[in-house]
């Protein structure tokens, strides 16, 4: 029983008869099934390049976020920080024009 | 066409009469694709299509969007090799007046938000549109026979409270006219497209709704009760099947009337 891992998830193909049922874990631990009855008469081998080019194709490649984050009210009391403008003329880094910055980190 | 060895996709497959037409379809030997926004529904169809013997594929998408439109047609083929029918059953509703007088004083008190609008019509037309669309360029580059089938509604005649939906649905039952029209003046003699619209059916989208509401609304049906969802699918499998059937809208409502007994 061929299995694979992509996008983080783990696919399994399994034999039906002389086709094949492709099946992956849930977040929680279970497992679903994404397709039943595939590719028939086709060897272990062969079906598992046509289920990795399958999956690739229904299951989109998911990007994990880890900020900012966007719902942060950015508020302190009455006052709304709304950043840096970073285009006006007098925006210094401190990283390129401060003299306190170190050469080195 | 023969259903047995065909393929096809069904947006909205995961319940209601999507799931009834991937089911009928599936147990007459096509193989299909669920197309849902809701994973734990796909999954139970796909396992419910394997109990019976059945080929099946389960994709999470979203009708709304062009790029999911795109990856459910493209992983259709990828699992099957081609494609023949494709059903748009995807829908939803979110009914209201267009506006809502306070009994006191007579004057506007609320209006149909524009959110309410957008998404009745994102879903039940653009999506539809995607979905036809995407699969007959599909079906043209192929050179697969195939049937494309909007699903509309009843309502396209105009129901008060649903704006939204009865302009969706009006537009949906428009396109086999012209999407057939195009194909005739482009050449294109392998696809065909007839639309479907159900009356009252007995979906979780109708099962949920005022119990009250829905028995006045029987009083009106001649046949006395809700259209199965499998009277639907056992409709579009002789679509499938019948090929002078195209360019066309079919209403399967149970003999749905106005009060008055003039029918819908």
């Amino acid at each position: 029983m061929p299995s694979l891992l992509y996008n983080d998830m783990q696919f399994s193909v399994e034999p039906s008869g002389d086709r094949w049922d492709i099946s992956y874990k849930l977040p929680s631990g279970a497992s679903a099934l994404a397709a039943a009855g595939l590719f028939p008469g086709l060897s272990e081998a062969d079906a598992a390049v046509r289920t990795l080019a399958l999956v690739k194709t229904i299951f989109p490649v998911g990007i994990k976020s880890v900020g900012p984050d966007v719902t942060h009210p950015n508020r302190i009391g009455d006052l709304k920080i709304v950043g840096p403008d970073v285009t006006h003329p007098n925006f210094i880094y401190w990283d390129k024009d401060s003299v306190s910055s170190p050469k080195t980190l | 066409m023969e259903i047995k060895g065909s393929v096809a996709l069904v947006t909205g497959g995961g319940n209601g009469i999507g799931e009834a037409v991937v089911k009928h379809l599936a147990k007459a030997g096509a193989k299909v694709a669920v197309v849902d926004m809701v994973q734990k529904n796909i999954d139970r169809v796909v396992k419910d299509i394997k109990a019976m013997g059945g080929e099946a594929v389960g994709i999470q998408a979203n009708v709304t969007s062009e790029a999911d439109t795109a990856r459910y047609i493209k992983g259709t083929i990828e699992a099957f090799g081609q494609l023949n029918i494709a059903v748009s059953c995807a829908g939803i509703i979110r009914d209201g007046t267009m506006l809502s007088l306070d009994k006191e004083t007579g004057k506007v008190s609320k209006k149909l938000g524009l959110d309410k609008w957008q998404a009745v019509i994102d879903t039940n037309l653009t999506g539809t549109f995607l979905t036809m669309r995407d699969a007959a360029e599909a079906m043209v580059n192929g050179g697969w026979q195939g049937l494309l089938v909007p699903i509309s509604s009843v309502n396209k005649v105009g129901q008060v409270g649903q704006i939204n939906y009865s302009s969706a649905k009006v537009a949906d039952a428009l396109m086999p006219k012209i999407i057939v029209g195009e194909f005739l003046m482009r050449g294109i003699r392998n696809i065909r497209c007839v639309a479907i619209a159900p009356g009252y059916t007995a979906t979780p989208m109708l099962t949920g709704m005022n119990q009250d509401a829905l028995k006045a609304i029987l009083e009106d049906v001649h046949l006395g009760r809700l259209v199965a969802p499998e009277e639907i699918a056992s409709l579009i499998s002789y679509c499938v099947e019948n090929e002078a059937l195209n360019a066309t809208t079919i209403e399967i409502t149970g003999g749905l009337c106005y009060p008055k007994g003039i029918a819908k």
